[in-house]
């Protein structure tokens, strides 16, 4: 033994003396702040969109069910599901934090976790409670890093001055780098389907557009919406107030999106790619009118072989589409394709038909195997203030009826107009051209009893109409329609409304008349709201129905208290282009199940 | 206007009982004059008019209730804690012939003119009366009216001013 052997022992004695290397209590050591730990997810904030789902390259992750767990409930924009993890196939890689779209996933720095049971480790965060969920260090997605594109893809329009003296469209389309652009920002998630009133297939259309196969898009468009060129340009876009991407950036522009496949493919090739109708049924339906209800059922029940005749009281299809909404909005030809493709079904159409003075109800009920009524919402509603029965207050829907018709109006220099929804828009912009055209300057005031916030028009419209130099006066009440010495119109008085509805959210209107205004206008349009005319029904069939609140009332298929009447449209549901298409499918299915009982039953 | 007949007819009245024998002959006629207008609308407003003679006929029962009570002037008192404020919308509404075949729109503005006129009465009666109960009575009848009339006016939204498309 050396002498280096004999103190060697001593001098790792030396060591008593430095600091420890090692640590002193490993359980209870703290991770790095932005260590990527357990999972957290808050559940108030997650709309279960199921893009962490989709991201996660170890199926580490499901969606599953959780309605009813503290007050989660399938809502719209929220599917009701939540993200369950795996711990036995994460990776913690955070690329489901990474790609979340509210950033309600995120992970804590908390590391330890112990079990006997192995199942233990699959959970949902958020829902099964953990010690981690408030602990404030862990990893969250840095700020400005995204994974997919939060702005959308700018749609080329017309500047205000390039299209205020004209009725030419205003939107111009994407190309097709633009569109594939667009797509690209599309998580395909879905949440949007099923806002979407008549359900159409939105992730796999885009998922076409992202592909270039127009073809497979234009065909799944067509099978849950035959007005999908004019859904491509006026659609109030429900699906978009749903989108999962307008959580943290715009939403994903669905609408035009939808409007780039119909403008890909030749019209000449519609009929072929979408597909005729089946052989002749022998069954007969009459539809009365041709807006989008009508002859969104009209498309489906011709499709499945039924002799399909529509009456429609005016010279042309497409309903309120046609005569309600403007050129530069809609142009005459999108809605002419979309009417020539579902006549290519054989459909027929009975224009200049008035039911109950040309034909009766009870004639079609007669000679029809079903009858569907979708009349639509054709009468404007009146005020009925002091002076509004002068000769030139007028209803905006009239107005919009005669222009798009081409009859010729000799606008007036100033005009006010009372509304604040899409209507009192469409009325406002309209004459705005006229204007132009024939006196070189705009003078319009539109007035609202809401104010902006509340307003019902889309708010492009409000944005687009402020640039086209629309004085746009929120919160005024309108109160008479002033006439001079010599009976012209001479303009509106209004007073400012404090406020308008009370905390149930119903109309409870204060007002301050001290602040009374005159707005200067030859003259004054209304566009406050629209109701049916009812009249063709008759006496006899009126009494024979239900009603539900001044509307005619059916069943969730659409059907009347009389077993062979229908109604689909806005005269159901509202004013809306997308939903009437989804009361056309619903009746159309109604009537079908009808007909295939029938033939079981013989 | 609120000098009108029932104006006159109510300001005669002494007694806290007579004033709510008038006003609940009112409730009654307008009552009566709702349900005599259901069979001449169309069915598919009929539930407005319908409504309408419901809630008359509450009116009719409250006064009723009211006047069986032996403490008349408490019973008021109590209620005219809270008055109710008149919103003003109807100011500008005009009081339409009804004709054979009114609209719901129609039949609104009749209901609507009814009940603010209703309204004016009582206030101005109530303003025109020293402090005591008959005062706290015109002020609760006047109340009741603005109550009912701001309860017309959200329906009159509802059903007239749906916005457009």
């Amino acid at each position: 033994m050396s002498v280096r052997d004999l103190l060697s022992p001593f001098t790792a004695w030396k060591n008593i003396f430095r600091d420890p290397v090692s640590i002193e209590d490993p359980f209870n050591r703290e991770a790095s702040e932005r260590y990527r730990g357990f999972h957290r997810n808050d559940v108030e904030k997650c709309i279960g969109c199921g893009t962490c789902e989709a991201i996660c390259q170890n199926g580490a992750i499901d969606m599953v069910p959780v309605e009813g767990i503290d007050g989660i409930s399938t809502r719209p924009g929220d599917s009701g599901l939540r993200p369950r993890i795996d711990y036995g196939r994460c990776c913690w890689c955070a690329l489901c934090v990474d790609v979340c779209m509210t950033s309600s996933l995120s992970m804590s720095n908390e590391y330890k976790w112990v079990e006997s049971d192995p199942d233990k480790f699959t959970f949902v965060p958020g829902v099964d409670k953990k010690q981690w969920d408030d602990v404030t260090h862990g990893y969250h997605r840095p700020a400005g890093h995204r994974l997919n594109a939060p702005e959308r893809i700018e749609m080329p329009e017309l500047e205000p001055g390039e299209r205020i003296d004209s009725f030419v469209e205003i939107v111009g389309g994407y190309s097709v780098e633009q569109a594939v652009l667009e797509a690209d920002r599309c998580v395909t998630c879905g949440i949007c389907v099923a806002t979407c009133p008549t359900h159409m297939p939105i992730p796999e259309y885009i998922a076409a557009v992202r592909d270039g196969d127009y073809e497979r898009g234009l065909k799944l468009l067509y099978d849950s919406n035959p007005f999908s060129q004019i859904c491509g340009k006026v659609c109030t876009r429900k699906c978009e107030t749903t989108c999962a991407a307008s959580h943290e950036g715009d939403p994903i522009a669905i609408r035009w999106l939808k409007r780039h496949i119909t403008e890909q493919i030749p019209f000449e090739r519609y009929r072929d790619i979408i597909g005729g109708p089946s052989p002749a049924s022998g069954r007969k339906i009459a539809i009365i009118g041709a807006g989008p209800a009508g002859m969104t059922a009209a498309f489906d029940l011709a499709r499945n072989g039924h002799r399909v005749t529509v009456y429609e009281a005016e010279s042309a299809a497409g309903g309120m589409t046609r005569y309600g909404i403007p050129e530069y909005r809609l142009p005459s030809e999108t809605i002419q394709r979309d009417i020539d493709l579902i006549l290519s079904m054989g459909v027929e159409i009975r224009y200049n038909t008035r039911i109950g003075s040309d034909i009766s109800m009870e004639q079609l009920h007669l000679e029809n195997d079903a009858v569907v009524l979708a009349i639509g919402l054709w009468l404007g509603r009146s005020t009925r203030i002091p002076g509004s029965d002068h000769p030139h207050v007028f209803k905006a829907v009239d107005l919009l009826h005669r222009i798009r018709n081409g009859e010729p109006l000799d606008a007036p220099k100033t005009m006010v107009v009372i509304g604040g929804g899409n209507v009192a828009m469409d009325i406002a912009r309209s004459m705005a051209r006229l204007q132009k055209q024939q006196h070189g300057e705009i003078n319009i005031t539109l007035t609202a009893l809401e104010d902006t916030a509340h307003f019902l028009a889309d708010p492009v419209e409000i944005k687009e109409s402020i640039e086209e130099q629309i004085r746009i006066l929120d919160s005024r009440g309108p109160q008479e329609c002033i006439t001079d010495d010599h009976g012209s119109l001479v303009g509106l008085r209004t007073w400012k409304v404090l406020s308008i509805f009370d905390k149930q959210h119903r109309f409870a209107p204060t007002y301050d008349d001290g602040d009374e205004q005159l707005h200067e206008g030859e003259w004054v349009v209304e566009a406050i709201g629209q109701i049916s005319d009812m009249s063709l029904l008759g006496e006899e069939l009126t009494e024979k129905l239900e009603w539900n609140r001044g509307r005619i009332q059916v069943d969730d298929a659409g059907r009347t208290s009389e077993p062979w009447l229908w109604a689909a449209g806005d005269c159901v549901k509202g004013p809306d282009v997308v939903s009437a298409v989804a009361t056309g499918h619903k009746v159309a299915a109604s009537i079908e199940a009808m007909f295939e009982q029938e033939n079981a039953d013989a | 206007m609120p000098e009108g007949k029932g104006y006159k007819r109510l300001k005669a009245q002494t007694s806290l009982e007579d004033i709510l024998v008038v006003a609940t002959e009112f409730e009654r006629t307008a009552r009566d004059f709702y349900a005599g207008l259901v069979p001449k609308v169309s069915k598919q407003i009929r539930y407005l008019v319908e409504e309408l003679a419901r809630e008359e006929q509450q009116h009719f029962d409250l006064f009723t209730e009211l006047l069986a009570r032996s403490d008349i002037a408490g019973q008021v008192r109590q209620s005219i804690r809270t008055p109710a404020s008149d919103r003003r919308f109807s100011d500008c509404i005009h009081l339409p012939e009804l004709g054979d075949h009114p609209d719901d729109q129609a039949v609104l503005q009749y209901a609507l003119g009814r009940e603010h006129a209703a309204m004016e009465q009582y206030r101005s009666l109530a303003e025109s009366t020293p402090p005591g109960p008959i005062r706290d009575l015109f002020q609760y009848l006047a109340d009741e009216e603005t109550e009912h009339k701001n309860e017309l006016e959200k329906r009159y939204y509802e059903i007239v001013h749906s916005g457009g498309v």
